[in-house]
């Protein structure tokens, strides 16, 4: 009784590059491998980072694999130093990217502030795993939502935010990131989890990676003034470069265009007007998401990152069972995709904590935040049995029936 | 104008917005001295800083490229930028917050790594643009307006850490010192690798004031001097003295940290063609 043909979109660019590079090989590889070589893929050729489990890897995939392509690995002293160097190595012209995870996360705010306002192009990975702080290791959670949004002192920003929920998509994925990292001159968060980190699975990687040239964005050099263009939106402006004597001021103060420290409200005004609406003005060319049955849905059961993949599999379930649900994956987290919520229909948010991140901004988005239901689990996956229930129960009694070690309440 | 000013700075940032009688713009003019003496154009020297007094007052001034970090974060930012830049002069001029407290992590592994940068630790002794209190380089037992008792942690001296950490060339001068300043500040920049010079400044609004009890710029200059000689100008001993001068230079004696990464980077490609591991060879 299932349907005979479900509406399944991706809207992402790796829909149609995975279709453009079909030469290379096929693997069985963990999403780590996956995130380090999307990111050499892309050009980075610096990385420096603090082992942390479970983004170690990473590290130490790249500590082989940068100096076979010329690039340099940095076993940095903290995080702080790790983002900080990455900042500075791409100043100086060079594709950067770290990893961490929650622990080491928060440590790099300083170093995310900075690169923000100084529009510095930078790549953050963070494998999220079950908090509070250090948590469990080995266990995957999301309780970095709201905080790779809010990354940084003192406001006034935007940030971009993905999730890949793939070993192959954190490949292409970590493409796209540096690609928006470039043309939008910021730090791009690949905000993905344990789960997807520490999973092995079918990887295919293409043979060339200088054939990727099509889709890459290099990295240019701005050579001029302005170095800042304060009160506008403008992005593809080439990032500001450190060491070819153009003279550029890069600080930590409210800047003029020349960087110079300025103390006037003005500035500061046409500061945040360029950090925040460069993001604002061109979020549809930041938009990813897959979405699957959303035309009949009654109840859409939303997700990012690992667990997307059992709710997934349990819409799907749902429906074959008669219930008329649909799924929605976000990939592009922030800036938060207010327009796929247009919908009055009833939302099972899903997510790996407790205390409801992603379902707050949801209910901010919908037309009616009463058919908003949340379902956390914390530091294991959602079941398809759960997934099940959850859904008949919301359409049918609208509420979540009571099962073990799920929450529901966000008040 | 003073014609090193003209040379190398930005006549729009100078004078800096400095207090009266502040050894920040006199210690800067000392660093061109040095610079011009070693033949560097404004396009040779990256020029980088923290925050706080010395931070604010000297960041934007340097008329080539400039980079003032996060507060104690510079070291880190011009670890990243050799790597890009190897062929860069990278003079970084910090206070003591930057240098001895807040940033001492970075400082100590940029020294081990011998990292190719010239550290310029300016010291007033204490926090001064916070409106002055205690770090760890204020003399123990001074006042200071968050030690209103006489500072009771005992404070130590940069110079015997960064030496401890590898650091390949380390000296310590202050702000009587003129001529030995700048003939260290030279020496430092023949070292392709860590150099890290101490300099203690008088600060007249705020250690001055609270410590020594004078806003005199004179009289504050003449305590460094007698702490830098440890002699009172009476004859009586001070009570304390700074080692000045140069206290270790092994200065080009062991492989700067970016050269050392693109050795291994030769090393690697050599044995990565010879296995027929190319670009895409993951």
């Amino acid at each position: 009784m299932g349907d005979v043909a479900i509406q399944e979109e991706l809207v992402a660019p790796w829909g149609e590059w995975s279709r453009r590079y079909r030469k290379g090989r096929r693997l069985l590889e963990a999403g780590t491998y996956a995130l380090t070589e999307g990111a050499i893929a892309a050009g980075c050729r610096v990385f420096a980072g603090y082992p942390i489990t479970p983004a170690t890897d990473i590290a130490e995939y790249m500590s082989k694999r940068l100096p076979q392509v010329g690039g340099y690995y940095v076993q940095a002293e903290d995080e702080l130093a790790g983002m900080h160097m990455c900042a500075g190595a791409s100043l100086g012209g060079l594709k950067a990217m770290t990893a961490t995870s929650g622990p080491g996360y928060t440590l790099m705010h300083d170093a995310y502030g900075w690169s923000i306002a100084n529009e510095i192009p930078l790549v953050v990975v963070d494998a999220m795993r079950v908090g509070p702080v250090s948590g469990i290791t080995g266990a995957p959670g999301q309780g970095e939502f709201y905080v790779s949004r809010y990354c940084s002192q003192g406001g006034n920003i935007e940030t971009i935010v993905l999730s890949p929920a793939s070993v192959q998509e954190a490949f292409w994925l970590t493409i796209d990131a540096f690609n928006l990292a470039e043309r939008f001159r910021t730090v791009v968060t690949v905000l993905t989890d344990q789960v997807i980190s520490d999973m092995w699975e079918d990887l295919f990687i293409p043979d060339d990676y200088e054939a990727l040239a099509d889709i890459v964005v290099p990295r240019r050099h701005n050579y001029q003034m302005p170095f800042y263009p304060l009160n506008s939106s403008d992005i593809d402006v080439p990032p500001n470069v450190i060491g070819l004597g153009t003279g550029v001021c890069v600080s930590a103060y409210t800047h003029t265009e020349e960087g110079y420290d300025i103390e006037e409200m003005e500035a500061q005004w046409a500061q945040t007007y360029r950090l925040v609406n460069k993001i604002r003005h061109h979020k549809d060319q930041i938009l990813r998401y897959e979405a699957v049955g959303l035309d009949d849905a009654e109840v859409i059961a939303v997700a990012y990152g690992a667990p997307a993949r059992t709710v997934k599999t349990g819409v799907l379930e749902a429906r074959r069972r008669g219930v008329k649900a649909g799924f929605l994956r976000l990939i592009s987290l922030w800036p938060f995709p207010d327009e796929l919520f247009s919908r009055d229909v009833r939302y099972l948010v899903c997510e790996l904590n407790y205390d409801g991140q992603l379902v707050r901004e949801v209910m901010r988005a919908v037309p009616d935040k009463s058919k908003v239901h949340f379902m956390g689990k914390s530091a294991e996956l959602h079941t398809v049995t759960e997934l099940v229930q959850a859904l008949d129960g919301v359409v049918t009694q609208n509420r979540i029936p009571e099962l073990p070690y799920i929450w529901t309440e966000v008040r | 104008m003073n014609k090193l000013a003209l040379k190398y700075l930005r006549p729009s940032q100078i004078p800096t917005k400095a207090c009266h009688g502040c050894g920040i713009g006199m210690i800067e003019n000392w660093i061109l001295q040095a610079i011009d003496q070693f033949g560097l154009k404004q396009e040779d020297v990256v020029f980088g800083t923290g925050i706080g007094c010395v931070g604010r007052q000297t960041y934007g001034t340097w008329g080539g490229d400039n980079f003032g970090a996060t507060h104690g974060r510079a070291l880190a930012v011009a670890t990243g930028l050799k790597i890009a830049q190897p062929d860069k002069k990278y003079i970084i001029v910090v206070g003591d917050g930057d240098a001895a407290s807040i940033g001492t992590s970075h400082l100590i592994h940029a020294a081990r790594r011998n990292l190719g940068v010239t550290v310029i630790c300016e010291d007033n002794m204490g926090y001064e643009s916070t409106g002055g209190q205690f770090s760890p380089t204020t003399p123990a037992g001074y006042v200071t307006n968050s030690s209103p008792y006489g500072m009771v942690e005992p404070s130590f001296d940069p110079c015997d850490i960064v030496k401890a950490a590898g650091a390949t060339f380390v000296a310590e001068t202050t702000a009587t010192q003129w001529t030995q300043s700048v003939k260290i500040f030279k020496k430092a920049l023949e070292n392709d690798g860590f150099s890290f010079i101490h300099v203690r400044f008088p600060c007249n609004e705020n250690f001055g004031a609270y410590a020594l009890g004078t806003r005199d710029t004179l009289k504050n200059l003449e305590w460094i001097e007698e702490h830098t000689t440890g002699r009172k100008a009476d004859g009586s001993d001070s009570d304390f003295r700074w080692e000045t001068g140069i206290k270790h230079d092994a200065s080009n004696s062991r492989p700067e940290f970016s050269k050392l990464l693109r050795d291994l980077q030769q090393r690697v490609q050599v044995r990565t063609a010879a296995t027929g591991l190319g670009k895409g060879g993951h």
